[in-house]
């Protein structure tokens, strides 16, 4: 039972003052309703105890209710009151229902009220609380003010149509010594200044509670005004850096495509400058290869211009266009290239294929230009969702590695992509790149 | 939580349905009980040792029509502690289906509506037949127009004449026309100090009183539905001074009860219940020894005629009965059935409301057995033109005020004309406050 109360109290507590007040509104008449009821109820048995009847029966203007029947009565239109008040308070009704249940507490509040003999019109102000409390200024205003009037008229008319005579209430007090009498008459007006009190402090919090809305919401609006702004100048940002990047990265494209292929027939025509003495067939042999390999370089540029994007690998998939441009790069430059795949990826997304294909592309650039090899190996291999490229060659190396423009692009690939780039330099250069490349990752035997 | 609401919900409807269930079991079950609220003892304040004979008398017929009702009373209850009783019920809401309502409490209980407006059942009823009431008996339980209680028995208020007084004085007995004049003339003529000790000892009235005055001189007191009095205007004012004239002949002796009942006194007015209770044998010979009495019309005032007023016992039905067309038929069982009226000239002390059955005892020669009779078709013709004075919620307490201070007036302490207007002004004053 006592946990049963902290309960209540500590829900109580959660809630809202508004709210908190409204329902210690409807606690208040609830009990005052109790009281008055109970004081017809003593008051009309001890008259009758006391054989009074008459006289007072003479002093009455209407015929009083029984004693029962004013508890009943009241009671019961309390209850129906108070389940309409929560009906009218749900928000899943139809606004015909909620209609229905407004007119149904105030014919309650009406039944009440007269059960009492109209001694007590606090229950009016309970039903007003319960309209204000619902009230969302869309035409509830009208109805309000409709509900108020129809009340508030009931009650008067109610009490103007006694004309002469005394009104009940007092008939029942005039039954009590004077001094009793003032007593009653002061806690009478008591109950219903507290109950005024009660309704006026409601209103107060139900506006401010409104007002505090009405802040919040003005303060969130500014909010978003400079949430806005920030956003407008990040823009602008990013389309600098957007910017930025393109032009970092067509410079790339230049560099990874033209270089690679002027690289390529460089190379190739010092070899053919040697052959073509020796062995001028041989030279010419090499020499449409070169023509080949710049014809292609053109196409890359061409391509790069239009798209920006290696022709292999539009053309094929990344695989069969590594494996394409790995031969290929093979026969220009006459270094021996193994291609290795251990593991490869279902499917990657087009950004990290062209990342893969460029820097394999690079990779083999920088064996042939930088360390001069004669072989080299491309490793492909899965590890936990990432793929592991690894180059390595028996060139010269390098003591310390100098990032040149290759690397450094290969690099900035490489951490949009969030991957990362190592470079070791025993018996020759080894270039390790790990992409991730999510889930679908399968494993595969050596090619 | 919702599970144990809906079950809550779904055990009181259960209870709900139980309770009416039985309620209509029990309602198609038990006799319906119809309760009258009734007293021993007569309104008029006259001996009665029938008890509840005329109650008993309806409730046996009406029993008989209706085999499946039961008519119960409390038995026993005076007439002095009536009132308080039935407050008591109408307060607790306990008050029986059918009930008499004290004369001076109809006006109250009408319109707080305690008693039930019977407009749309005489409307619905087509046997009912109002004219057969004497109209100023039925008037007493109409309010605003509308009739809230029918009369059960009545009376009016008669001249008792000492026959043997003015016989021994060689007057004759007034006429049914006599006046105020005639009524002074005889009273001056009997008053005198018949054993010449120097004290008058037979006198011309006792009790009669400017009420008495005011109504035979064609003038009611009140306006009941402007709350106003008539305390001032010229029928009154002769009324109370012909009431002094009367009691100048007596020489400021105030005539005992005792002196009446000895038969030194020539004229006195009776209700019909006192006329009644006291004409026949053996309460004539306690209490008018060796005195003939007969009745005559009260005399009329200069203004006004040889009218009665009359005093009525009302019968209406609670406005929270549930059996309200069997509580109808028990009211007219009670107010028109013949036999029940019959009962009424028998066993009480009133006047049958009836014309017919007033003319039927009067053509039957009815009288108190043995050589005693009584002109009862005289009466009837009395209550034919008495009047109706509607009682109200104050009334009581503005007679007092006018008895007193008329009883000033009387003692020339205040002059009559400017007493009566000070009267006027503080019982307007009451009844606006």
């Amino acid at each position: 039972m006592e946990i049963d109360f902290y309960l209540l109290l500590s829900k109580f507590r959660a809630k809202s003052l508004a709210v908190r007040l409204h329902q210690l509104l409807w606690l208040y008449n609830g009990l005052v309703l109790v009281l008055f009821s109970g004081f017809y109820y003593v008051t009309q048995h001890k008259i009758i105890e006391a054989m009074s009847a008459h006289s007072f029966l003479q002093a009455l203007p209407v015929l009083p209710l029984p004693a029962v029947e004013v508890l009943a009565l009241s009671w019961l239109s309390f209850g129906v009151l108070f389940i309409c008040g929560r009906i009218y308070h749900r928000q899943d009704l139809t606004l015909g229902t909620r209609y229905l249940a407004l007119l149904g507490e105030t014919i309650a509040c009406i039944v009440a009220m007269r059960s009492l003999s109209l001694a007590y019109d606090g229950l009016v102000l309970l039903v007003v609380a319960d309209l204000m409390h619902r009230y969302d200024g869309k035409n509830t205003g009208g109805l309000l003010l409709g509900a108020m009037l129809v009340l508030f008229f009931l009650a008067d008319y109610n009490s103007l149509s006694f004309q002469r005579g005394v009104e009940p209430f007092d008939a029942y007090t005039a039954y009590y010594k004077d001094s009793v009498r003032g007593v009653l008459v002061a806690v009478k007006r008591g109950l219903s200044s507290v109950n005024v009190v009660l309704f006026a402090l409601y209103l107060v919090t139900l506006v401010q509670n409104k007002h505090q809305e009405k802040e919040r919401i003005q303060s969130l609006n500014e909010q978003l005004e400079s949430a806005n702004e920030q956003l407008r100048i990040y823009a602008a940002e990013a389309e600098r850096t957007a910017e930025m990047r393109e032009r970092n990265r067509l410079a790339r494209e230049i560099h990874d495509t033209l270089g690679h292929t002027l690289t390529g027939l460089a190379a190739g025509m010092d070899a053919c400058m040697v052959l073509i003495e020796v062995a001028p067939q041989k030279a010419r042999e090499q020499l449409e290869k070169l023509r080949d390999v710049a014809k292609h370089g053109l196409k890359d540029v061409r391509r790069s211009v239009k798209k920006l994007r290696p022709d292999d690998l539009e053309r094929l998939p990344l695989r069969e266009a590594i494996t394409h441009m790995v031969k290929e790069y093979a026969e220009t430059t006459a270094m021996e290239v193994k291609l290795e795949v251990e593991g490869w990826p279902e499917a990657m997304r087009q950004d990290v294929e062209e990342v893969i294909y460029r820097i394999v592309q690079e990779g083999l650039t920088n064996a042939n230009r930088h360390g001069h090899a004669t072989k080299a190996v491309v490793n492909f291999r899965l590890e936990e969702g990432r793929l592991k490229i690894r180059i390595v060659d028996n060139g010269q190396g390098c003591k310390e590695t100098v990032p040149g423009f290759g690397l450094r692009h290969m690099r900035e690939r490489l951490d949009l992509l969030r991957g990362s780039l190592a470079c070791h330099s025993e018996n020759g250069f080894a270039l390790e790149a790990v992409i991730p490349v999510g889930q679908g990752a399968k494993e595969e035997t050596h090619d | 939580m919702m599970g144990r609401k809906q079950m809550g919900g779904h055990l009181l409807a259960l209870c709900l349905l139980a309770v009416l269930g039985l309620w209509s079991w029990q309602a198609g079950h038990a006799r319906t009980q119809l309760r009258v609220g009734t007293f021993v003892g007569s309104a008029w304040g006259v001996p009665n040792s029938e008890g509840h004979a005329v109650l008993e008398k309806a409730i046996e017929s009406f029993e008989a029509e209706h085999p499946d009702v039961d008519v119960t009373y409390v038995s026993g209850i005076r007439y002095e502690e009536y009132p308080e009783w039935l407050a008591e019920q109408i307060l607790a809401g306990t008050e029986p289906d059918v009930f008499l309502v004290p004369e001076y409490d109809f006006e109250a209980y009408a319109a707080m509506g305690a008693v039930r407006n019977l407009s749309d059942l005489t409307a619905r009823d087509q046997g009912f037949d109002e004219a057969g009431f004497y109209a100023a008996a039925l008037a007493y339980g109409r309010k605003d127009g509308s009739l809230y209680a029918l009369p059960v028995e009545c009376a009016p208020t008669l001249m008792f004449v000492n026959k043997t007084l003015l016989k021994r004085e060689g007057i004759e007995m007034p006429g049914d026309d006599w006046t105020w004049q005639d009524f002074y003339n005889i009273c001056a003529k009997v008053t005198k100090d018949g054993d010449g000790d120097g004290v008058l000892d037979q006198f011309g009235m006792y009790d009669y009183d400017w009420q008495l005055a005011v109504t035979t001189n064609g003038g009611g007191l009140f306006n009941a539905s402007t709350r106003t009095s008539y305390f001032a205007s010229p029928h009154v004012e002769q009324g109370v001074q012909f009431v002094m004239q009367l009691r100048k002949l007596q020489h400021g002796h105030e005539v005992t009860a005792r002196e009446a009942d000895q038969g030194k006194v020539a004229f006195r007015p009776f209700t019909f219940a006192q006329y009644r209770t006291y004409k026949p044998y053996p309460w004539r010979i306690k209490k008018f020894a060796g005195s003939e009495w007969d009745c005559v019309r009260l005399p009329a005032g200069p203004n006004g005629r040889n009218i009665s007023p009359v005093s009525t016992l009302l019968l209406g039905m609670s406005s929270r009965t549930t059996e309200t067309g069997l509580a109808w038929q028990l009211m007219k069982k009670i107010t028109i059935d013949p036999e029940v009226q019959g009962a009424v000239l028998e066993k009480s002390q009133g006047l049958p409301v009836r014309r017919e059955v007033v003319l039927k005892a009067a053509r039957d020669k009815w009288g108190w057995g043995g050589a005693e009779s009584v002109d009862l078709e005289a009466i009837s013709r009395i209550m034919d033109e008495a009047v109706c004075q509607p009682q109200f919620r104050d009334q009581r307490a503005v007679i007092t005020m006018a008895e007193n201070a008329i009883q000033e007036i009387y003692a020339g302490k205040k002059p009559l004309s400017m007493g009566l207007h000070k009267l006027q002004k503080e019982v307007n004053a009451y009844l606006q406050r």
